[in-house]
């Protein structure tokens, strides 16, 4: 029966417990009226009080059965399921006596099945969890479970014993012919015997078969269902231990309608704490499958306020994201963030592998490693929370002068991210944000995953600094930023707003980042805004490209009148490429130009046909190419590391990889990022310079080459998320 | 529940800690004995078992076939379990006492470490619900954090 009406009042499902209690009550009212009297004259009065005491049996066993609640569980509390909810697997595996029995994930109660509980069939979706499910018996409408099986087996017992003792004693009247054959007695009589032979055969059958199923220690629905049909079942405990846990066991309490006990224990601080033997806590965000051991003595309180401590730079947090949002995208963190926790996890604590997801929850079928980084995800996100605390003393309150293309959704779970590289990078790292250059780049050379993080926090403190919310950079040319910038730039920024601002904000803050640098001393500084946008599925496109168009223009600017970057400006534009201002490309293609010249092939950056780096001076139409992911262009890889400038490497610019791609992060070489970032400290080191050119190997960071109507972008911080285009 | 208002004024509420069952001897009601790592800074592990432990025992004490449970049963069938209206089962019973023990816990043990027990009974008997609380004047908003980060790792299962 459907269950859209709710509550309302079916008459079909009374039927058959109707017809059963009348048939049960009319029959042996009957017996007693017209049998009885003559047996008990003429044979022995014991009959009607013996087929008395049988009917009542029948009837209390009858009504327990009916009306007791099967063992139906309450559903569980918000609470209970967080930790399940999005990493969990649909089933997980217990042993019972050395057997692997799957207990199944139930979404409607939201918590996994425990063994042997089922909903009941015929009304799944109205009907809770009940234990030890039975079946529903329709005669007495009620699900049978473990509180009222008992119940339901004596009422089958009795009711065959009173179906048999009413026909036989009818017989025995009829035979006996006590009384006349004709007369109304008998007839009736009769009828009785007729109704008691046609009930008697299924329910003695019925009865037969429960008898076996508590010989065997199963359940109806067990047997029905073939679970143990190779003949190993894990709930039995012999037939006579069997028989007398239906019979002889004290009934099971019921969980519904309890009246809830008041809490009257008090918690009050300050509360005792346990002796810490060792110094090593590990971090509290274990659900996303990432601990990490910090030398912190104390609680996790005090390991926040470390943490809160260490990430004192970081510029304050966006605000918390919302959870649900990552829901789709978590999906896309794919090899970034599995790459992400193996990188960082130092023990990762073992993500249940089930072969199955939830629905909903996971929507891809691989392997462990995505509960893994759906885990670590979310604890990126999660660990926003914490930055959030932690980074309200860090650098200006910019963050809300995020560029408005920002989607604040991204911009939180880059932000955790970053935070969560931080103090979960070898504790070092856990320093300002100031102080993110020389660790970050350690870090980035120990961790590729983590240097792109960082640098894309660089970028994010930089955007950040951006007191203007939209794009443009002018803000970030002026001298108040540029100390700020300079310390920011000096190394990878410790957070990396990874995830999915990172692409679109590391390229702006590339962007910006190039801008500063190099507009000083190019001078450049009106942002060449945006060149019309060209409608993109995917956002970080256009920003790829804006950093890319910047950075070439600025670079063209740099080392040619202007006119040309102009032009250059243009094409980026005719790509597609959000204005970059041409003092951000300035940077960059000057530094890329200096790659260009350092670089062994000598190509001529413009014409290069796959420039990984944004430095190069490229075609605009390989900028275009590459952002739009279209193959001719490596641009869009370029573009995702114009994040880190100093990764101009126009040598290792295979090219090919980022052709493909349309990353704007894209995850490809960890290593890339690092030696990209290796590139921009170089590069900072030498404002002046136009092209200290990354030696950067890594410039070929954009990479994974797309797949057919699949772009793989990769954030800043190396989460790799695939959009289909 | 005015209690927990109390509660919510002196200590917030951090995050819960659920200890699963233990399904190794069947269906029976039994508890995992396995120490939660949240727990790891808040309380004794030996502390923690013990009380585990005794729960399990209590439980093992309700479901045990036995003389009075059988002839419980029995004179139950003979009243037409009219019986039950008058008197208790030995479940309840049982159940009582270890309605009782978890107080004293809480009292004795739990909540001078800023930790409460759930009796599972509330929760269908399928986990021990542990709930950790922070001390709010020291964490501050770091025990948001803790709330939201280490959101309820304990069941593992």
């Amino acid at each position: 029966m459907p269950a859209a009406s709710g509550k309302r009042f079916k008459p079909s499902k009374y039927v058959p417990v109707s017809a059963a209690a009348i048939f049960l009550v009319g029959a042996t009212t009957l017996f007693f009226a017209f049998t009885c009297p003559g047996l008990s004259l003429y044979i022995s009065p014991v009959i009607p009080v013996y087929n008395a005491v049988v009917f009542l049996f029948v009837l209390a066993n009858f009504s327990m059965a009916t009306f007791m609640d099967p063992g139906i569980f309450p559903r569980a509390e918000e609470d209970e399921d967080k930790e399940d909810d999005f990493r969990a697997p649909l089933y997980k595996t217990v042993e019972i006596k050395g057997i692997q029995v799957r207990m199944k994930w139930c979404a409607t109660c939201r918590f996994y099945r425990p063994p042997r509980c089922s909903h009941c069939s015929p009304f799944t979706t109205s009907s809770p969890h009940q234990q030890e499910f039975d079946h529903h018996c329709p005669w007495v409408n009620n699900c049978i479970g473990r509180r009222n099986y008992r119940y339901f087996f004596l009422f089958l017992l009795s009711l065959t014993t009173h179906i048999m003792g009413v026909f036989g004693f009818g017989l025995l009247y009829v035979l006996y012919q006590v009384e006349e054959l004709s007369g109304v007695r008998m007839a009736v009589t009769m009828v009785v015997m007729c109704v008691a032979g046609l009930f008697f055969i299924p329910v003695a059958g019925l009865t037969g078969f429960h008898v076996v199923l508590v010989a065997r220690g199963r359940t109806t629905n067990e047997q029905v269902t073939g679970k143990f049909r190779g003949g190993v079942n894990p709930f039995t405990n012999g037939c006579c231990k069997n028989v007398s846990r239906v019979l002889c066991s004290s009934p099971a309490p019921r969980y519904l309608g309890r009246p809830k006990a008041e809490q009257t224990v008090l918690v009050r601080p300050p509360f005792l704490r346990p002796e810490v033997s060792d110094g090593q806590i590990t971090v509290k965000i274990m659900d996303n499958g990432i601990q990490t051991e910090l030398k912190r003595t104390k609680s996790k309180g005090s390991l926040e306020v470390t943490e809160s401590q260490s990430a004192d730079a970081e510029p304050p947090p966006p605000p918390k994201p919302d959870l649900s949002r990552y829901t789709g995208l978590r999906t896309h963190l794919t090899l970034a963030t599995n790459e992400d926790s193996s990188l960082l996890g130092k023990d990762s604590p073992p993500t249940p592998t089930m072969y199955k997801y939830r629905p909903g929850y996971s929507s891809s079928s691989s392997s462990a490693a995505l509960p893994h980084s759906t885990s670590a995800k979310l604890s990126r996100v999660n660990s926003l929370k914490e930055p959030n605390s932690i980074c309200e003393g860090s650098r200006k309150p910019s963050y809300r002068s995020e560029p408005s293309l920002e989607p604040e959704s991204f911009r939180s779970p880059t932000f955790g991210k970053s935070f969560h590289f931080d103090p979960l990078s070898s504790g070092s790292r856990s320093s300002s944000l100031k102080s993110a250059q020389g660790t970050g780049f350690e870090m980035g050379h120990l961790q590729s995953i983590r240097s792109e993080g960082t640098t894309s926090t660089s970028y994010k403190s930089l955007v950040n600094q951006t007191r203007n919310g939209s794009l443009s950079y002018d803000s970030l040319l002026t001298p108040s930023d540029s100390p700020d910038f300079e310390s920011v730039q000096a190394g990878p920024e410790p957070d990396p707003p990874v995830g999915y601002t990172s692409p679109f904000l590391s390229a702006r803050i590339a962007q910006q980042r190039e801008t500063d640098l190099h507009g000083r001393f190019a001078g450049v500084v009106s942002p060449k805004h945006a060149p019309p946008r060209e409608p993109s599925p995917v956002r970080y496109d256009n920003l790829s490209r804006h950093i890319v168009a910047s950075i070439q223009e600025r670079e063209k600017l740099l080392q040619q009148p202007p006119a040309p970057g102009r032009e250059e400006d243009a094409g980026l534009a005719d790509s597609g490429i959000q204005s970059t201002p041409g003092s951000s490309n300035a940077p960059r293609t000057s530094s890329s130009s200096d790659d260009s010249k350092r670089s062994p092939l000598g190509k001529n950056p413009l014409t290069r046909p796959a420039p990984p780096r944004f430095g190069k001076p490229e075609p605009p139409s390989v900028l275009r190419a590459r952002s739009l992911g279209s193959p001719d262009q490596p641009a869009a890889p370029h573009l995702g590391k114009s994040v880190s400038y100093s990764s101009q490497k126009p040598a290792s610019q295979a090219g090919v990889p980022e052709a493909e791609e349309v990353a704007l992060q894209p995850l490809l070489a960890p290593k890339d990022e690092v030696q990209m970032r290796t590139a921009y400290s170089k590069s900072n080191g030498q404002p002046k310079s136009l092209g200290s050119a990354p030696p950067g190997p890594g410039q070929a960071p954009l990479g994974s080459p797309t797949r057919g109507g699949v772009k793989k972008v990769s954030g800043v911080g190396g989460t790799t998320y695939e959009i289909s285009v | 529940v005015h209690s927990l208002q109390e509660l919510r004024r002196s200590a917030s509420l951090a995050t819960k800690v659920f200890v699963q069952r233990d399904y190794s001897d069947g269906t029976t009601c039994q508890f995992q004995t396995k120490f939660p790592p949240e727990l790891e800074s808040r309380i004794e592990r030996q502390l923690f078992e013990e009380t585990v432990k005794t729960l399990n025992g209590f439980y093992a004490e309700a479901e045990k076939i036995g003389g009075s449970s059988y002839l419980e049963g029995c004179l139950a069938c003979a009243t037409a379990y009219f019986i039950f209206l008058c008197m208790e089962t030995h479940y309840e019973k049982v159940l009582k006492k270890i309605s009782k023990y978890i107080q004293e816990q809480n009292e004795k043990i739990y909540a001078p470490r800023g930790l409460l027990l759930t009796d599972p009974l509330e929760r269908g008997m399928r986990v021990i619900e542990i709930s950790i609380y922070e001390d709010r004047c020291s964490s501050g908003s770091s025990s948001s954090g803790s709330s939201s980060s280490s959101s309820g790792g304990g069941g593992a299962g």
